[in-house]
């Protein structure tokens, strides 16, 4: 009886059920598309306003990544840092478009002659936001402190990269300080405007002694920067207020007094699709990390999209001169010139990005342009690796003593464009012979691999964020981060004159004796023993609405809103 | 049954001493150097050695793996996970910081899963349509096979850019919380549905309903009073064992809707290879399942009349 009536109840349950599901499915993806096409530019037709900047309103800005702890000294992130550029404020300024370092709290400076005591002449009218004076004292401990850390408070020596061979600070008076170095350090003079990661903005000396863990206490943590902290919630949102009776933004800026806003919310959002949704439909005013495929469809709605290259090296593939097969010069030249350059900016980069045309980015002092030789030259690859007795096999890679010519590549896949951009160069220098392999990978599992990189990778692809040609120095220099892992066995290269040539950098402030030394250390990387395959330049790409006006795209290419006005004032 | 306790707290320990074991020697036993990933990797080459040392000597990174590894223990049996390497606040307070909102999430998610299951097995049950019962028989499937990636970007898209009724991101009390929970309840609700429409089914084909069928009862009361309470049960057990679906799911819910919790601060650790954070994280993730399985096991008796008359057999059997 029960079987029968089950029987009956469930006669239709039979039949398939696909059609339903695909049928819901597809119902549910049209309505909620259709729904989003129809209604899609709604919120960017506002009124533009400029001129007359307007005080007030709050910014409502994303990025992708977070704040992992209120102490500006601390992060490396772009969150971090620019964050941190907003609450603190550096010694000097440097100038994005020429390079040039310029005042800021410091209102002078002298530098001896063997360029290793550097002496700053303080503003005197500056304070902390909790009322402290800032003066020559509070410039050492901060440097003292941030070079060379504190174990008691769990600070490390976040500074130690950016002032290689510190000596220490000495207090002349009240608002004199000097930086003394073990060696001449001409890059010192940038450094103290170093405005990218884990950067030297001053702390109140009540933050100073506070440990790393208190420091997460954003309320305590004190500078003397245009922004107050409000509040921070780790992986959320950092919110900061404007900071009554500020008045030494950098000259150079031409902004007087305070900050225009009354608070900026920094809202950290993963998903891309998220953040330009928000952008579109109101909520957001700007988002950092705009995708390079949303480019073009935001600015179609009528929104703004700014950019500016990073600052630095590009992106670079650094060939490893001591290991099979990238030891053969032969072959680094053909690697500089057997990749369709054309091709990686067309289907790889938007407006926003360039192909690098030298080991160092155009917005850098010292640039070189070397497009002569990072140029696409298929059959001149070609003829260099037949020279070299690189003999075509089955596959089409070439060979050499019964060894194949593999490349590999190990590489972080933190920017979009760095993928598909190694895959274009991969299947190009693949049509000449050589068999590029990738491993593209997160930083932590790039890092955990660099380690064995002198011996373990052909390639090593990155980029280093640091407006200075002292930067060159600094990665690929043998006595600092031996970027191309120069040692006995890179054969033909002369591992000393690498070490004098890049060196030649710090030791001069001269402008045009370091403009030549970056040159010469250009040549030396690029032509000479082709070191060096730069790729492309990265960009930081922010889309805004048009009533936000005045986003500061430092030298770093890190953003600073002191100048930063919304015409609704909202 | 005070072996059957004891055996079983036994095994909760052991769970979370291995999980706490086996992080450790993936983690610390890493080929990566931890002072590494620090630094910018652009700059690893450049740090100087004597700077390595001292922040290895500030983690504790520099001493034998035995000692570190007694350390931690020690540390960790007091649920004192050390400092996270990328903010510097101790691990204990950092998950305890997210995890709230977490959880709120998840028991959300599963309470709103439950109660999509049940109208969905009603309405499967008591409609004479069979049109309507195809259909909603249909939907669990459909449920689990839209990715939580997918469904969490299309409502967005539908409910918070284009009809703003709900925020995107940011935290603005239950409004922040409905389109998170409807997300992830979506996925959960499906096989909790599937076993109800089932169960739901066979309770209509047994005795007791032709029973009340030949009493004269209405359909519906034959549903509500007898269907009902008897199919619930199982749905329940489901329900927690979908914790591990839970977690899992809100990972990406988390990720999508720019929500803090647990779920993305994992994935923020094992991306900075935070290795006190990862560790402390998956001590808490097992010390959940243990506790979860401990309470089932330890219910169990209580609910079925015949495990505990096993049990209470035992003892006689064991030499005193």
């Amino acid at each position: 009886m029960s079987d029968l009536r089950s029987t009956i109840d469930n006669a239709g349950s039979r039949r398939s059920k696909l059609p339903w599901i695909v049928g819901v499915v597809v119902l549910v993806l049209v309505a909620g598309i259709g729904w989003a096409v129809a209604s899609s530019g709604g919120g960017a037709a506002e009124a533009a306003g400029s001129g007359e900047p307007v005080r007030g309103g709050t910014l409502e800005f994303a990025l992708i990544d977070y704040q992992r702890s209120p102490d500006p000294q601390l992060g490396t992130n772009y969150a971090e840092s620019i964050i941190a550029n907003n609450v603190t404020d550096k010694l000097a300024w440097q100038d994005p478009d020429t390079g040039e370092i310029t005042p800021w709290l410091a209102e002078s400076w002298e530098v001896n002659d063997d360029l290793t005591a550097f002496t700053f002449h303080l503003r005197d009218d500056v304070t902390f936001s909790d009322g402290t004076p800032f003066d020559a004292e509070v410039v050492k401990a901060n440097f003292d402190q941030y070079i060379q850390g504190d174990p008691a408070l769990d600070i490390n020596a976040n500074g130690a990269p950016l002032f290689p061979g510190y000596a220490g600070t000495d207090v002349v008076d009240e608002h004199t300080v000097t930086i003394r170095f073990e060696a001449p350090l001409a890059s010192a003079l940038q450094a103290v405007s170093f405005t990218a990661n884990a950067g030297p903005g001053f702390l109140a000396p009540s933050t100073l002694a506070l440990s790393a863990e208190e420091r997460t206490d954003p309320t305590k943590v004190i500078g003397t920067g245009p922004f107050v902290y409000e509040s921070w919630e780790e992986q959320v949102s950092t919110v900061l207020v404007k900071r009554e009776g500020y008045d030494w933004s950098p000259p150079a800026l031409g902004h007087d007094g305070e900050a225009y806003l009354d608070r900026i919310v920094f809202n950290t959002i993963p998903e891309a699709s998220v953040r330009t949704g928000s952008l579109v439909s109101g909520t957001l005013d700007a988002t950092l990390d705009v995708g390079t495929t949303d480019e073009q469809p935001l600015e179609d709605q009528g929104f703004e999209i700014i950019s500016r290259g990073v600052s630095g090296t590009a992106i670079f593939f650094n060939l490893n001169a001591s290991i099979f097969p990238t030891n053969d010069i032969a072959v680094r030249r053909a690697i500089q010139l057997g990749w369709n350059r054309e091709a990686v900016e067309q289907t790889v980069l938007t407006d926003s990005y360039s192909i690098a045309t030298s080991v160092l980015a155009p917005s850098v002092r010292g640039y070189e342009d070397h497009s002569q030789t990072l140029r696409y030259d298929a059959d001149e690859a070609r003829r260099i690796l037949d020279e070299a007795g690189w003999v075509e096999g089955s596959d089409g890679i070439r060979e050499k003593d019964g060894r194949r010519l593999e490349v590999k590549l190990l590489g972080i896949n933190n920017l979009v464009p760095n993928k598909p951009a190694y895959e274009s160069v991969q299947q190009d220098l693949a049509e000449i012979g050589i068999d590029l392999q990738l491993t593209v990978v997160p930083i932590p599992d790039y890092t955990a691999n660099v380690a064995n990189a002198a011996t373990e990778w052909n390639v090593v692809a990155a980029n280093r964020s640091r407006n200075d040609p002292a930067a060159l120095t600094l990665q690929y220099s043998p006595a600092n981060g031996n970027g191309s892992y120069l040692g006995p066995d890179a054969t033909g290269v002369d591992v000393d004159r690498v070490t004098e040539v890049l060196g030649a950098i710090e030791t001069t402030l001269d402008p045009d004796e370091r403009d030549a030394a970056a040159a010469a250390a250009q040549d030396l990387l690029l032509e000479e023993y082709a070191l060096v395959n730069p790729i492309y330049n990265p960009s930081q790409v922010i889309a805004h609405a048009d009533h936000v006006h005045g986003i500061v795209f430092d030298a770093q290419s890190r953003n600073h809103f002191v100048d930063t006005w919304k015409s609704n004032g909202e | 049954m005070l072996r059957y306790v004891a055996l079983k707290v036994g095994r909760a320990l052991f769970v979370v001493w291995a999980a706490f074991t086996v992080s450790f020697v993936l983690l610390f036993v890493l080929p990566a150097d931890p002072v590494d990933l620090l630094f910018d990797p652009a700059e690893v080459n450049t740090i100087p050695p004597e700077v390595r040392e001292q922040v290895a000597a500030n983690y504790g990174f520099d001493d034998p793996v035995l000692v570190q590894y007694a350390d931690r223990l020690w540390h960790a049996a007091r649920l004192d996970f050390g400092t996270s390497v990328q903010s510097g606040r101790p691990v204990t307070e950092a998950i305890l910081g997210v995890l709230p909102a977490t959880l709120v999430l998840a028991a959300g998610a599963l309470a709103l899963a439950v109660v999509i299951a049940f109208v969905i097995a009603l309405v499967a049950t008591a409609t004479e349509a069979r049109w309507l019962r195809d259909l909603v028989e249909a939907l669990p499937s459909a449920a689990v096979s839209i990715p939580v990636f997918l469904s969490g970007i299309l409502v967005l898209q539908v409910f918070s850019f284009q009809l703003g009724w709900f925020p995107a991101f940011g935290d603005e009390g239950w409004r922040s919380l409905v389109l998170p929970l409807v997300t992830l309840a979506i996925p959960v609700s499906g096989p909790i549905a599937q076993l109800l429409v089932r169960s739901f089914a066979t309770e209509l084909r047994s005795g007791y309903v032709t029973t009340s069928w030949a009493k004269g009862a209405e359909r519906s009361q034959i549903i509500v009073g007898d269907v009902f309470r008897n199919a619930a049960l199982p749905a329940l057990t489901i329900a927690g064992v979908t914790f591990g679906n839970l977690i899992a799911g809100s990972v990406i819910t988390e990720t999508v809707f720019a929500r803090k919790g647990i779920g993305r601060m994992t994935q923020t650790a094992i991306n900075t290879l935070d290795v006190p954070l990862v560790q402390g994280i998956v001590v808490l993730v097992a010390v959940c399942f243990a506790l979860i399985n401990l309470a089932v096991d330890l219910v169990y008796p209580l609910l079925d009349p015949r495990l505990r008359a096993t049990l209470a057999d035992t003892p006689a059997r064991v030499p005193a």
